[in-house]
This record gives structure tokens, sequence and C-alpha cells, in this order.
């Protein structure tokens, strides 16, 4: 997985392309590295570019929750597309993370 | 030599372990399960196999594509496994399995052979995705989901692979794909080396906030059929294609 991230007034976005899988736990402590940014209210993370996602990969998504909850920053994952959406959905995580399609 | 690993080595058990695994008759197993025999007949990569290697081996006509382990060794249960006409086997150290995204080669091998449809592919990819990645790092690799339990757990987690790919030992222990199809019937099991585990207490609903156990929801949703056999060491999947 690669992303890149850009700032803006009221928060930070990261926008993930590729694959989000077990292999990439190293990469997920740069992401939660963005959250450590002065004044960060809200948090977007771009799916649309994500081609696929395993469970462990979801499982980051709840850890970014957790990570950014802990800073009282407001998490949206954003965009997900087809097997991505297919991922999310069967593991119902939208109960707990905001989806925003 | 290669190094003994957990003492799952071809012997008189060979036929009777093989057979109990993967539902195979014993006498099928025992006839090919001489070492010699069943090493030239199949295909032998280097340790260290890249990907395009991997994809090469497949895409011909070898049965078996075998990957040596760091002593050059290619000793293992697919020595057990017979030929089947319509079906390929692939066993790779985990130190290649981790990063080769087995499940997207040996998805392009079915497709390429006219047996995964475009538009099939996707959820046989992530079922099979799914149960590589517990055999390599829950297997092989023996780390618990647990590990992820805690604020760090990602960091820890991450840490635990590094280290546990470098161990001789679990680092060279096998991942085995084996594919059969018949008709509109495709099986694909997925084997480890690891200690196994009790499926009774396999979470039967892992959604929600439960960090582990989501891998089994996604094989469960998209194939028709899910066994664990080997006291946990391997796990089936049958897909009506």
């Amino acid at each position: 997985m690669d992303f890149e991230s850009s700032t803006s007034s009221d928060g930070i976005e990261a926008r993930l392309r590729g694959r989000l899988e077990f292999t990439d736990h190293d990469r997920l402590r740069d992401i939660v590295r963005l959250l450590e940014s002065d004044g960060i209210k809200r948090m977007v993370i771009d799916l649309k570019d994500l081609e696929f996602i395993d469970s462990a990969g979801l499982g980051m998504l709840l850890i970014m929750q957790e990570e950014a909850e802990q800073r009282n920053v407001k998490l949206i994952v954003r965009g997900p597309r087809n097997d991505v959406k297919r991922s999310i959905d069967l593991a119902r995580i939208s109960e707990i993370i905001t989806i925003e399609t | 030599m290669a190094p003994r690993i957990d003492g799952e080595r071809p012997g008189p058990g060979l036929a009777a372990r093989v057979a109990a695994r993967y539902g195979l008759k014993v006498e099928e197993c025992r006839a090919s399960a001489d070492p010699a025999q069943s090493v030239a007949g199949a295909v032998l990569l280097d340790h260290g196999a890249t990907r395009d290697d991997i994809m090469a081996a497949l895409g011909g006509t070898a049965f078996h594509t075998i990957e040596r382990d760091s002593a050059g060794g290619a000793e293992g249960d697919w020595q057990g496994v017979p030929v089947c006409d319509h079906g390929l086997y692939l066993s790779l150290t985990t130190r290649t399995a981790f990063g080769a995204q087995c499940a997207v080669l040996v998805c392009d091998a079915l497709a390429a052979r006219g047996v995964l449809t475009q538009e099939r592919r996707s959820a046989v990819e992530l079922c099979l995705h799914e149960a590589v990645a517990n055999a390599v790092v829950h297997g092989n690799l023996e780390i618990a989901s647990s590990a992820k339990d805690r604020p760090d757990g990602y960091r820890v987690f991450s840490q635990l692979v590094g280290e546990r790919m470098r161990d001789p030992v679990l680092g060279n222990r096998r991942t085995d794909i084996f594919a059969r199809w018949r008709g509109a019937v495709l099986v694909i099991a997925v084997s480890d080396q690891g200690n196994g585990f009790d499926t009774a207490i396999l979470p039967p609903d892992a959604g929600g906030t439960a960090r582990s156990g989501r891998g089994f929801i996604f094989m469960r949703a998209l194939a028709q059929d899910v066994t664990v056999t080997d006291g946990g060491r391997c796990t089936a999947l049958r897909f009506e294609l």
C-alpha cells in the first residue's frame, strides 16, 4: 500500500493506493503519525484508489479509529469501491467508523 | 541437509496424514509418496523465488511447484499428494509466501487455465488470501491474534513478524496451496506447519470492534463451504463456479 497526504484548514487527508493487507502493519505507523500534527480535528482516509483490503486491513482502519478518538480527531473513511466496499460491508465496520460513499 | 521442521517430514505416516488432511484415499497418497519420484516430476524453485518465478512455474504443465528451503531442501508433505489432472499444488516457505501475494498468483493461474471467471475471481481470491494470511501469520509464525490487542499492538505485531521470519525454523516452514477442480466445483486447501488451533473456539461472528476472526467471516460468507482439518493446520475452501 502507498499513500499520499495533504493538509487543509480543518484537517488532514490520506489517499491510499494499491492493496491494504496483513503485510502492511509497518505502513500503518506512518498513517498514525499523521494524527500527531498540531491542531488536527478531522482526518479523511480516502479509499477510492484502493483496490483490495483484507481482514487485517479492516483491522487497521479500526486501529486508526481508536487512535483518532484518543486525540479527539473525527475520522472519516471515504469512497470505498468494488471489492473494498464489499469487504467493508461484510465486516459491518460502518457500525463503528463513519463511511462516506 | 535441510533442517528438520517439527517432525513433519515424509515418512511412514505421510500417506495417512495427507489423505486425512485433504480428504483423499490413502492408497492414492501412498502410491505417490516416493520422494525421488515426486521430486522428479515437480518444478523446484530456488529459495527466495520471486513472484515472476512462481508465476512462470504455475503457467507450465507441472502439477507441483515447490520452493526449496534456505538449506536447499525440498522435502515436505507435498510428496504424498498425488498428481491430479485438474489441479495444481504450490508449496512456498513462509518467508516467500508472506510477500508473494500467493492468492493473486494462484488465481491468475486458475484464470489462465479457464477455471476461474472474472466474475467469481474476487470472492475466491479474497478467501484464499485470508486462508494464506492465517497459515503464514497464526500458523507458521505462531503469532496469536491477541498480539494486536493492546494500544501499540500493531507495532508489536510488525516486530514479531520480522523476528519470526528470520528464525530459521519458522521462516522455512511451508505454506501449501492445493487447488482441485471438477465440473463446476473448485476446492482450494491451504495448509501450514504450525501448531494448529482449536476450531471450537472460532468466534461465530467477529463483526464490530473485534480485532480478529474477520477472515473467517469472509470465508464463510463467500465460499460455499469452509472445512478445517489437521487440527487447524489446513483450511479447505469449496466454491461453486
